[in-house]
């Protein structure tokens, strides 16, 4: 690099560096009195880099003068090759083999008969018992050792990565922070398997702290508890939520973490009750009958249609127009308008009925999407509108259209279409799921609109 | 009995030393423990337990391959397990966790193994149609010896005279093979079946099997000792299971028989009179792959698929201790008891 070898360059570097990759901070307490390098510069003993002099005296904070330093945790180390380390496996494999003896299969070989009886000769058994009381040093054992409280995390002890082999493992620093003081000053070493959920882990750490502390008592209950990230020393660094405890252990990479058993409050913030319910949920999708799965197939369906609705999607339809004369248009829809456009083909597109304007409408002045009636494979559906500014293209428009509409009630419109039944009840859909998710003022009018004619209509049968 | 033991020079003391001396930590042998309980399963793992307390003490790494079935040497130090093309021995004093021998040239599955008294020999049988006798001692495969039938061996039971074996395959024949004049003879209890186990009792008097239809055949045994031969006299048949059997053993002290089942449950019964006075069988019913007693017959363990190995007691009939730590199904055990006279 050009400039390694100006001496005031290097010198600020270097100090930048200490400062900036120093997360204690204690390297910019020790050097916020000696800025060498600035000092250096103002008495211009040294030659200057060039551009030092360039920057404004207000920005000469501590870093101004380095280039990036780049903050690498693994500093120097070279990640070691896939074939490195599989050499590596390979020569401990052979290791190991190397102590065990093999033992191969030999065909017998032919043995004298003398051998043959000696080897193989008949044991005399006794069938007089012999007459002494004797025990088994199992049945003593078994009767000194009193039947142990059981632990009730046994089923955890599963995940207990001591036992396990050839598994991958993780190994933590607990700190029981839900314990009395006394009992909680140290960590304690947990080994687990990786692939074992934050829950599980939770319980393993229950079951292995009760196994070796018969006397404290933990809740059964272990969806109290939480694990937090923590602090060498043991405090709980509340900044971050709970680990999820659907998740697997390994996604965390931190080596301390601290058991806490958590106030509901908590519990609500992370919404670990919802975690407890889940492996039941997916008992029961298994327990489902094909019945339920095309339901719940059916449900999705609905539910990626909607997700799908702001999506823009032209469609082939026919529009009625006042002198019920169908022309053929594109209908785009999508997110935020709906376009028509006029298809200009076949001979009556010149006569003045057959003409249809190209027009665009911003979604929110799009009220209400209905179907109409079915006529043969063909199905009718209407769109009704707020007519007025009709070319909302930006967003001063919009504002228009919608302060306007309040004003100016009962001002609908609707255009005619007709589709195919297929095609008609996807647009209906498609566009009533958009309409849903905008709510846009027009609508709630036009829907008050309804209510209030329905309304009128009830109460002059009650009158009559 | 020990000087014998101490005199075989045996591959498995020699590997055994060789372990230990290799491993400092090892260094100071410790005493044979004098009650030993290991599980074996379908996570390809051995574990040593303390069987009075439940806590799994070591873990044994059986790589590649379930646990068919384990077995103790009478010296307490090794444990073999019976796998896919193998039979691995592991130092029961060390922390090696690897097997310290390895035993192979086998085809197929080894499904059963035991030992000779003086743990001078190895036999084992296997889905490759044969029983076989390993010669233990260093050097020397002078006995080795090999037993082939026409079909799958399921089991193999040693009779206590230390000179036949009880041999039962999968098309439901029981050979008894007389390891010191190879002489054999055949017997089929019923057509159609496959002989699961086969079990003699210590004194040599009754042997048990059971079928893949669940039946307990047992016989009384004449003749085996001096130049006599064996005799096998019919005595019950026991529909002792409602599903498939896969274990049956009789107590140390010949009293009891204890048959297990796919049907979910152990059964004791009576050698008195081949009465029923027990079913075990626990909420999580699942099949019952192994057992095991302890030396006065007081207590069973049982292995099952909800990979818990249990202990019962005889007397009450319920669960004393559980054995929780395999990932899968336990498939195996063993275990090794001492006994102590009382004062």
């Amino acid at each position: 690099m050009a400039l390694y070898d100006n001496a005031h360059w290097l010198l600020s570097h270097i100090r930048d560096s200490f400062i900036s990759t120093d997360d204690t901070g204690l390297c910019e307490i020790v050097m916020a009195k000696d800025d060498i390098p600035r000092e250096l510069y103002e008495s211009g003993s040294v030659y200057v880099y060039p551009g030092a002099e360039d920057s404004d005296e207000e920005d000469l904070d501590a870093l101004s003068d380095s280039y990036d330093i780049l903050m690498d945790m693994e500093f120097s180390h070279r990640a070691r090759t896939n074939t490195a380390q599989r050499l590596e496996k390979m020569d401990l494999e052979k290791k190991r083999a190397a102590k065990i003896k093999h033992i191969k299969w030999e065909n017998p070989q032919s043995m004298s008969s003398e051998e043959q009886q000696e080897m193989f000769n008949r044991k005399e058994l006794h069938t007089d018992k012999p007459l002494a009381k004797q025990k088994s040093l199992f049945s003593e054992m078994l009767e000194k050792c009193p039947d142990l409280p059981k632990n009730p995390f046994t089923d955890y002890a599963k995940f207990d990565g001591n036992l396990q082999i050839g598994v991958p493992i993780r190994k933590y620093r607990i700190f029981m922070c839900m314990l009395p003081k006394e009992l909680r000053a140290y960590p304690f070493q947990v080994m687990v398997l990786a692939t074992a959920k934050v829950q599980e882990f939770i319980g393993y750490i229950c079951y292995k702290y009760t196994s070796e502390h018969p006397n404290t008592h933990i809740h059964e209950d272990i969806s109290k508890y939480g694990l937090y990230i923590t602090e060498d020393d043991g405090e709980i660094d509340w900044d971050f939520p709970c680990l999820d405890p659907t998740e697997v252990i390994s996604k965390f990479e931190f080596s301390t973490l601290g058991l806490v058993e958590m106030k509901p409050s908590d519990k609500a913030r992370h919404k670990t009750t919802k975690v407890i319910n889940q492996p039941l949920e997916e008992r029961e999708s298994i327990d489902k009958t094909p019945e339920d799965a095309a339901k719940d197939l059916a449900k999705m369906q609905i539910h990626t249609t909607a997700m799908e609705a702001p999506q823009y999607q032209l469609y082939r339809v026919y529009i009625i127009n006042k002198v019920r004369a169908k022309i053929e248009v594109h209908l785009g829809i999508s997110g935020d308008k709906i376009e028509i456009d006029p298809v200009n083909t076949g001979k009556g597109a010149s006569k003045f009925w057959m003409r249809q304007r190209a027009v665009s409408y911003h979604i929110d002045n799009v009220a209400w999407c209905e179907l109409g009636e079915q006529k043969g494979s063909k199905t009718t559906f209407t769109l009704v509108y707020t007519p007025h500014n009709n070319l909302t293209l930006d967003g001063f428009n919009v504002s228009l259209a919608r302060s306007q509409s309040f004003r100016r009630s009962a001002s609908f419109k609707n255009y005619d279409f007709e589709a195919g039944t297929v095609v008609a009840e996807e647009i209906v859909s498609k566009i009533n799921h958009i309409l849903q998710l905008r709510s846009s003022s027009s609508r709630k009018e036009y829907i008050a609109q309804k209510e209030r004619k329905a309304l009128r209509r009830k109460s002059f049968h009650i009158h009559r | 009995m020990s000087t014998e033991v101490n005199n075989v020079t045996s591959n498995i003391a020699a590997a055994a030393a060789a372990a230990a001396a290799a491993s400092p930590s090892a260094s100071v042998t410790p005493a044979n423990d004098p009650v030993i309980f290991v599980t074996g399963g379908y996570d390809h793992t051995i574990k040593i337990w303390q069987a009075h307390s439940g806590i799994c003490q070591r873990t044994l790494q059986h790589i590649d391959s379930q646990v068919n079935a384990l077995a103790i040497t009478p010296t307490k130090h090794i444990v073999a397990a019976a796998g896919y093309q193998h039979i691995r021995m592991y130092d029961l004093n060390s922390t090696n966790p690897n097997p310290i021998i390895n035993y192979e040239g086998i085809s197929k599955n080894v499904s059963t193994l035991g030992f000779q008294e003086h743990g001078k020999w190895m036999y084992t049988g296997g889905e490759d149609c044969s029983a076989r006798i390993w010669d233990l001692r260093s050097s020397n495969f002078q006995c080795q010896r090999i037993f082939q039938v026409s079909a799958p061996v399921n089991c193999v039971a040693l009779h206590p005279n230390q000179a036949e074996l009880i041999v039962g395959d999968q098309s439901g024949v029981i050979h008894l093979w007389d390891l010191r004049s190879d002489h054999n003879e055949q017997l089929i209890p019923e057509t159609e079946s496959s002989i699961q186990d086969v079990s003699i009792n210590a004194d040599g008097t009754y042997l048990a099997a059971v079928t893949n239809k669940g039946h307990c055949f047992v016989w009384a045994l004449t003749g085996g000792s001096g130049d006599e031969k064996t005799k096998l006299n019919p005595r019950h048949r026991i529909q002792a299971h409602k599903g498939y059997g896969l274990k049956c053993e009789f107590s140390p002290d010949s009293t009891l028989l204890v048959t297990t089942s796919a049907d979910q449950t152990a059964r004791v019964w009576k050698t008195a009179d081949f009465s029923e006075t027990l079913v075990l069988q626990h909420e999580a019913k699942r099949w019952v792959w192994d057992l095991a007693f302890s030396a006065d017959s007081q207590y069973l363990f049982t292995a099952s698929s909800d990979s818990i190995a249990r202990l019962w007691s005889l007397t009450t009939g319920e669960v004393k201790r559980e054995y929780q730590g395999h990932q899968k199904v336990v498939s195996a055990l063993a275990f090794r008891d001492t006994m102590i006279p009382v004062s």
